[in-house]
């Protein structure tokens, strides 16, 4: 006869309520994530976004991309035969609407390769953030810095720099508005092994991202939201299901007395844990990747499945432990205590 | 035949500075199928006598003596599967399990006694003893809409149900009244008499003497004399 079950099914508000706190605060956890990891990635989709691979800038740029300048027979020596590598630019600017509004966005220039739109001179293809700003495809827009015009060819999805919407612009115009010649970094997908040489420092993926101004220090108050978040919640679970085993003392103890096992209700305990914060979780998993889905565009959220099932994951363990922890006070727990306590 | 005997115990519980001698000795032998009173004075050390007798809690000395064994000597799994299969308890309040309706009770004891039993089996069982205890049209109901005396009835057939060698019972009918007591006590009677339980109870009660075979007297942690009681027999009709 399953003790946990039955408890479960006679005390059902109870249980409900111990659900209902599980899910409430497993779905808080899920959405802050998910909103830290959308702004993270809202600062720097562009790159992040790209498969794992080495970036190389000059090594007296000063882990600086801004400050690198790759001579050309260099990088010409270096695109030679890497399938989709890429030399590219980035620089922060403004762009200037039919109304003359500036608006801020990074502008993006590189050599011809699958990951980077490449654009005709005179075209610019924009971040579909900027739709939500009235431009449409067609518009006209000017840069102070630049004599020609921009018509805007098109949008891309999720393009992001610096939290700034990405400008796909062509190297002709791009040398024109910067008067340079040189781009400042070269990008080459896929290879997972540096190879330093003719003056390059070389960058993961990960590398790279930390030495975008900003992105770091972001990223390390980001992850501290969210772990704070984690453990104030594994804590939580852990005094509720404290406080639940306290209440069951007298129960606990006429148990023990009538000859049940301490394992015994271990195992009720346990079950009764995993059941309850295992429903709890399904929902509130389930309920942050549906809003996953249906976000609005102009709200960072990203949260994958894989994120999910991680923190899923450390609850099921903090709860667990929380429980088993609490649940100590029951190999404690003399029979005759609840004897002498009365009627419960 | 004496098969359960306490030798010489001895029990003190210190509270703070003070150490305070409870039991200062107590010898004691229970014979079996017989019936056996505690009385005496409140704070005569009656309750813990006979929760050191059951198992319940440690004597700081001498010997429970059962089948042979010293059960003051034994090890926690060992005194709970004693208690699990061969001793039964009741008490002033009935601590029934607040989740499960009265025939769950009468199972959880079953399967935690480890009878051997099918499901149907059990079940028979749990019908038997219910009638027995006059429960049985109350199977499907919870503790929490049963009266104290129905309450302490279906207390009493969790007792019994697994065919225990002892019966422990610390004031079984303090909590009802006059006549519901009777009714309790004749049921006691009875059934361990039938099943040929052996039974030691704790009782203030001077009316329920009259149901015992033995009564033992104590004061102040030792006992004052013991008694053939004139256990009546015709209450059973
Ligand atoms: N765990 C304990 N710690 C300290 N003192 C205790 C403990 N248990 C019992 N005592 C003391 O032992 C004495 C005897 O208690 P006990 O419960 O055995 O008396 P009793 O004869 O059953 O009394 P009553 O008729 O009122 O139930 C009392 O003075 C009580 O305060
Ligand atoms: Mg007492």
């Amino acid at each position: 006869m399953s003790l946990a079950w039955k408890e479960m099914k006679k005390n059902k508000i109870r249980f409900l309520i111990l659900g209902s706190i599980v899910f409430l605060i497993s779905l808080l956890t899920f959405m802050i994530s998910g909103l830290a990891n959308g702004l993270s990635h809202d600062n720097a989709a562009l790159i992040k976004d790209l498969p794992n691979g080495q970036f190389y800038m000059n090594e007296d740029a000063d882990e600086t991309y801004n400050l690198s300048r790759i001579d050309s027979n260099l990088q010409e020596k270096w695109l030679n035969g890497q399938e989709d590598a890429a030399a590219l630019s980035i620089q922060m600017g403004f762009l200037n609407d039919k109304n003359e509004k500036q608006q801020s966005v990074a502008f993006v220039t590189s050599t011809e390769s699958k990951w980077f739109e490449n654009v005709k001179p005179g075209e610019v293809v924009l971040d579909r953030s900027m739709e939500d700003k009235g431009i449409k495809a067609g518009d006209v827009l000017t840069n102070n810095q630049f004599s020609g015009e921009f018509v805007v060819k098109g949008f891309v999805d999720q393009k992001k720099f610096s939290h700034a919407p990405v400008a796909f612009i062509n190297i002709e115009n791009y040398k024109e508005m910067y008067r340079v010649e040189e781009m400042q970094l070269i990008y080459v997908p896929g290879q997972d092994k540096a190879q330093e040489a003719d003056g390059l420092q070389s960058f993961s993926k990960k590398q790279f991202l930390e030495t975008i101004p900003s992105y770091s220090a972001e990223q390390m108050s980001l992850n501290m939201i969210v772990w704070f978040l984690v453990v104030i919640s594994g804590m939580l679970f852990a005094i509720f299901f404290y406080m639940m085993n306290v209440q069951k003392i007298g129960l606990y103890g006429i148990l023990k007395a009538i000859g049940l096992k301490t394992s015994a209700l271990f195992k009720m305990m346990w079950t009764q844990m995993i059941f309850i914060t295992g429903i709890a979780l399904v929902l509130s998993a389930a309920l942050s990747q549906g809003f996953n889905m249906i976000a609005p565009d102009g709200m960072p959220f990203t949260l994958t499945l894989e994120t999910t099932i991680i923190l899923s994951m450390v609850f099921l363990i903090i709860g667990f432990i929380g429980a088993t922890l609490s649940g100590i006070q029951i190999k404690k727990i003399e029979p005759l205590q609840a004897i002498q306590q009365g009627e419960v | 035949m004496e098969f359960f005997t306490v030798n010489d115990i001895k029990k003190a519980f210190t509270n703070g500075e003070v150490r305070e001698e409870i039991l200062k000795g107590i010898n004691i032998s229970l014979k079996k199928g017989e019936i056996t009173a505690l009385v005496g004075a409140s704070g005569s050390g009656k309750s813990t006598l006979l929760t050191i007798a059951a198992g319940l809690q440690p004597a700081s000395e001498g010997q429970i003596l059962f089948e042979g064994k010293n059960i003051n000597a034994m090890n926690q799994e060992q005194i709970r599967k004693i208690r699990a299969n061969k001793f039964g308890f009741v008490f002033q309040f009935a601590h029934l399990v607040p989740f499960l309706t009265v025939e769950e009770q009468l199972i959880l004891m079953l399967d935690v006694s480890e009878t051997k039993l099918t499901k149907q089996e059990q079940k028979r069982e749990v019908n038997r003893i219910l009638k027995l205890v006059g429960m049985d049209h109350r199977k499907k109901a919870y503790p929490s809409s049963l009266s104290g005396g129905e309450k302490q009835r279906v207390a009493f057939a969790r007792a019994i149900i697994h065919k225990p060698m002892v019966l422990f019972a610390d004031e079984p009918t303090a909590s009802l009244d006059s006549k519901k007591s009777k009714e309790m006590m004749t049921l006691i009677r009875e059934l361990t008499k039938t099943l040929n339980i052996t039974t030691l109870m704790v009782t203030h009660d001077e009316e329920m003497l009259s149901y015992v075979d033995h009564i033992i007297k104590m004061s102040d942690g030792l006992i004052l004399q013991t008694d053939e009681s004139t256990a009546v027999h015709q209450v059973i009709s």
